[in-house]
């Protein structure tokens, strides 16, 4: 690497390595929930925007266009915790690694950056012009095509950088293998699913508290509403009582739906995570094995289970608010969802079984306490029988799967009657919203910290030494040895 | 002099095809298959059906003059076509067609399926249509795999032995389908020549029988008709508009009223010259893409086959890619092997037999949520597991 | 008892006729299929070769040439067995076929393990099964050894697995 030169003439950075790790954790996980909304809520935008288009549905549009505000409010704050991130905290506590992967990744970064540009001026022109563009639905849909696309490549390129930082290919500098190292597609795959759930999950999220916020008080609408929602002054307090408690029951119906179609996309694009997920941590078992090693049997092997457990309550939250909205709609198989949240249950609590329970591995073992516990060590027999867990994961996804589709049918047929959702179900969404929101943060801690003591896999350690001492692997004769 | 040395070439000709069709009714025959009724709508998608058996009969035709220099014998089968490669003229380029010949067919056999889903084509009364077509779909893919295994170069050995290797997972009965489809524990001279067997002789066997019961099915309740052709016009009675439709029913549509989901497509043209027409063009273009593709990408052909190697991976083709990617993230212990195959064995059987699970009358994509949605699940995930398998092979 | 008619008769002759068929057919048929079910390998004994210069805890692939023992009699096939000397003196003569898919596996010695390149299943020095969808450690070749002329240790094995993998 040609970034040797430069990086000795750098002074040792100050500050505790601690205090600058929890800097980068909490300036890079606000950034995250904020970009990976954006990013995922432009696809369900533009998804809106053509349902509306194709059926004049109304919602859709509404829904559209409060996504398209809050990408305004949100973009601005999302890039300025990237702007800060990079210009205060990379380039200020951790100069020598931020130098020395931002000479290895230039282009990449170079094109990221120009992503913004087109991003901002997309944004705020559809913003500018939402109404006005409303006799040129196809000419607003294409933007919001454009955005998502744009966004879509801004997180591939940023993928490159990150999934750089975990398998370097024993720093191949190689501008193809940046781009196409081992650990990039399975991370945009992983993440580009992860956007939409989580862009589902905030719509539940918000929806579910708007609902009860709406609700709160069940009954007859309040009477002494205030004067400057009073328009129809003269035709009497009856008609304006009305008029109020219509304008509510438009309300609640909207938030309600809006929650629906949260919950619907946050539940159906997690069940594909566990496919993909399994196959990025195959990727870092095999090109960065202690990364894996520390994720799956080290450290951080407990907060994994903790994701599980979070992944599991995913689709137990969401056939519980199916069986609420089914049961309180008397749809036929009702039921059906309360039997698939308890085997959702009982198959989450398989696959959190820990593998011991013991710290480390090691440890159990130095102890001489790796045996089952009813010959006095440590070792939990279900837990440790790995094939339970990826048959629980894979009966997690298949009970999820019927759970959706069966709410779907049900949907589809007209048994879900709108404004029938009662509490409960929104209880179940708001919760779901703050599971995946913590889904999120919990995998960024577990992919940052899985590559300790490196901050990229063999390359640089986290006190910024250029190690290069790289797993170099020998290459392997073809042929007869 | 007799009379039939002056007459005209032309008289002649025509006593003659009088003879013959006067013999087996040719005619009556033809006008049979080229005269009968097809949707108005939907042609170019109903042309997929007709390219995919197009491209089973170049799969026919090309094979068959690969079994002139091909031996299927571990000592030979390299060689041969390796001399088929290096010394005949044309050996690699017929190669080629029936190699990008296979690609392209599993391509389009995809796309009828989906079509087919899509439209919901297979509801009553054609489910066994549908039944025939997915088995069909499965023994293609038997013939690419088995094929894959008989050049006997690399990537063919290691291919075999993969594959055959797969159904020793099977609970029970599991070790004893390795040794009948290898002959013996390891592969060797027996587990080529079965091979051979399979593919050329078993599964074309059972595929032209079906085939001839697909085709048969076909005709017998004709094109399904795009399921636009049963939209009615809101405001008018749909009772009538149907009852309408019947009246002017053609074979083989029935023309007695049965209900709504037999209703006749909404407008119908002959099957000569509108729908033969697209069906030739369709074909011509990916007969034309597999003859360029043939000639300039041609078959590849590895070293010969070693079983001494350290690190040689079989790369599959384009198509096993999601099933090598789903043997990467499923762990193999004795237990999960039954999950496995659950799994895998139940998306076969649900694909097979889905005329018999969605059984309502509604056609519409968006209002089938119960047969859609996993099928998009499944498309995902191989879309997903395709492009994860080749990111894995590219980092190895 | 209800008299036999000719045309039951004939009903029935038909159908005994082709059941007599298909048995007569089918018998010799699957037998012929199942037969490598009940075909005993032909065993042979191989050399591999010296071992002596081979170092402890370094895993070293040789190639011997290995008969097929199953079918016709083919020429040998060249087979890769990985000898591993163990510091308490012990010799492993390990197969390099991957018990997951029977892929070839080989020592990385980055990651201290045997890798399997194909789905990325992983054993350890002793060939035991330590990740990735392997479900058995690696099986060891039947393995015997002996003095030569210089008094040199040989390595022999035969051409089966100690288990059935």
């Amino acid at each position: 690497m040609n970034a040797h030169l430069l990086l000795d003439s750098l002074s040792p950075v100050s500050g505790s390595i601690l205090t600058n790790g929890v800097v980068v954790a909490v300036v890079i996980l606000l950034h995250i929930q904020i970009a990976t909304f954006i990013t995922g809520s432009t696809t369900l935008a533009a998804v809106s925007e053509a349902i509306s288009m194709a059926r004049g549905d109304d919602r859709h549009e509404r829904l559209g266009h409060m996504l398209l505000k809050s990408w305004v409010y949100l973009f601005g704050f999302g890039s300025a915790t990237a702007i800060f991130f990079v210009v205060f905290v990379l380039s200020g506590l951790w100069a020598i690694f931020w130098t020395a992967l931002q000479q290895i990744t230039f282009w990449v970064l170079v094109f990221e950056a120009a992503m913004f540009l087109v991003e901002i001026a997309l944004v705020y022109s559809m913003y500018a012009n939402w109404e006005r563009l409303r006799a040129h639905r196809r000419a607003r849909l294409g933007l919001l095509v454009l955005l998502t696309i744009t966004l879509w490549w801004q997180m591939f390129l940023i993928d490159v950088v990150a999934s750089f930082m975990l398998t370097p290919n024993g720093g191949d500098v190689n501008l193809l293998n940046q781009v196409l190292n081992p650990t990039q597609l399975p991370l945009t795959i992983h993440r580009t699913i992860g956007n939409l759930a989580w862009s589902g999950a905030v719509l539940a999220f918000v929806g579910a508290f708007n609902y009860l916020r709406l609700t709160r008080r069940s009954g007859a609408p309040q009477p002494d509403a205030p004067a400057a929602m009073r328009p129809l002054r003269s035709v009497g307090a009856m008609a304006v009582g009305h008029l109020e408690a219509e304008r509510r029951r438009t309300e609640i119906l909207h938030w309600e739906w809006v929650t629906q179609w949260g919950v619907l996309w946050a539940v159906a694009l997690t069940l594909l995570q566990p496919w993909v997920g399994y196959s990025y941590a195959k990727e870092i078992q095999l090109h960065a094995y202690s990364a894996w090693y520390t994720m799956m049997f080290g450290d951080l092997s407990n907060v994994f289970l903790l994701q599980i457990f979070l992944l599991g309550s995913v689709f137990v939250l969401g056939s519980l608010y199916f069986w609420r909205r089914m049961n309180r709609s008397g749809a036929p198989r009702a039921r059906r969802q309360l039997f698939l949240a308890i085997v959702l249950i009982l198959l989450t609590l398989l696959a959190v079984q820990p593998a011991w329970f013991a710290p480390t591995y090691a440890d159990t073992v130095a102890a001489g306490l790796n045996r089952p516990w009813w010959q006095g060590g440590l070792l939990n027999p279900i837990g440790n029988f790995i094939p339970f867990k990826a048959s629980a994961l894979i009966g997690m996804v298949l009970f999820g799967l019927w759970s959706v589709t069966s709410y779907a049918t049900a949907l589809s047929r007209g048994h879900i009657k709108p404004g029938g959702s009662g509490r409960g179900a929104q209880r179940a969404a708001l919760l779901l919203g703050v599971v995946i929101s913590m889904m999120m943060l919990v995998m960024g801690v577990i992919r940052e910290h899985s590559r300790q003591p490196y901050l990229i896999n063999g390359e640089i350690t986290l006190h910024q030494q250029i190690t290069n001492t790289a797993p170099s692997v020998p290459s392997l004769q073809q042929s007869q040895p | 002099m007799s009379s039939w040395l002056t007459r005209p070439i032309t008289t002649r000709l025509r006593a003659g095809m009088e003879w013959f069709d006067d013999r087996t009714g040719a005619t009556e025959l033809l006008h049979k298959g080229l005269y009968e009724a097809v949707p108005k709508k939907g042609g170019w998608a109903y042309a997929l059906g007709s390219a995919t058996l197009a491209l089973i009969l170049l799969q026919l035709f090309t094979g068959i003059f690969l079994l002139l220099d091909y031996v299927p014998s571990v000592n030979e089968a390299y060689n041969s076509l390796d001399y088929l490669r290096s010394s005949d003229a044309f050996g690699a380029w017929v190669r080629g067609l029936h190699l990008w010949g296979s690609y392209t067919l599993i391509f389009v056999i995809g796309l009828h399926m989906l079509r087919t889903f899509l439209s919901a084509s297979y509801k009553r009364p054609r489910e066994l249509n549908w039944v025939s077509g997915a088995v069909l779909f499965f023994l293609v893919l038997g013939l690419a795999i088995t094929g894959a295994m008989l050049p006997w170069d690399q990537a063919a050995y290691w291919t075999s032995v993969v594959v055959t290797n797969i159904p020793h997972y099977i609970p029970f009965i599991g070790d004893g389908i390795r040794k009948l489809l290898r002959g013996g524990d390891f592969v060797g001279p027996i587990t080529l020549t079965r091979t051979f067997a399979i593919h050329v002789w078993v599964l074309p066997f059972l595929m032209f029988s079906l085939i001839g019961a697909h085709l048969y099915l076909l005709r017998r309740h004709g094109e399904f008709g795009a399921w636009v052709n049963y939209d009615t016009d809101p405001g008018e009675d749909e009772e009538k508009q149907i009852g309408e439709r019947i009246r002017h029913a053609e074979p083989p549509y029935p023309a007695k009223r049965i209900g709504r989901r037999y209703a006749a497509p909404r407008e119908t043209v002959p099957f000569f010259p509108n729908q033969l027409f697209k069906d030739v063009a369709l074909s011509t273009v990916l007969v034309a893409v597999i003859f360029v593709m043939g000639l300039i990408s041609g078959a590849p052909l590895d070293g010969p086959s070693n079983p001494a190697t350290l690190s040689y991976v079989p790369t599959p083709e384009w198509f096993f890619l999601p099933l090598d990617q789903f043997l990467v993230v499923a762990p193999t212990n004795p237990l999960i092997a039954i999950a496995i195959f659950g799994v895998i064995g139940l998306g076969a059987a649900l694909m097979v037999l889905l005329p018999f699970i969605d059984r309502s009358p509604e056609r519409r994509p968006l209002r089938r949520p119960e047969v859609i949605i996993p099928a998009l699940f499944m498309a995902f995930t191989v879309i997903f597991f395709a492009v994860l398998g080749i990111n894995r092979l590219y980092n190895l | 008892m209800k008299e036999l008619s000719r045309r039951d008769l004939m009903i029935r002759g038909t159908g005994l006729g082709m059941g007599l068929v298909g048995v007569m057919l089918s018998v010799p048929a699957i037998g012929f299929l199942l037969s490598p079910l009940f075909t005993k390998q032909r065993t042979a004994w191989v050399t591999v070769g010296v071992i002596d210069d081979i170092p402890v805890n370094t895993p070293t692939p040789l190639v011997a040439q290995v008969p097929v023992g199953t079918g016709y009699p083919t020429p040998p096939v060249p087979r890769v067995v990985y000898v591993v000397k163990k510091p308490s003196g012990e010799t492993l003569a390990l197969s390099n076929i991957c018990t997951h898919m029977q892929c070839d596996v080989h020592w990385d010695p980055a990651l201290g393990n045997f890798l399997c390149p194909c789905h990325g299943g992983l054993y350890d020095i002793d060939g035991k099964n330590v990740g990735g969808p392997p479900p058995q450690p690696l099986a060891q070749w039947n393995k015997r050894f002996h003095s030569d002329a210089q008094g040199r240790t040989v390595l022999e094995i035969e051409n089966v697995l100690d288990e059935s993998i």
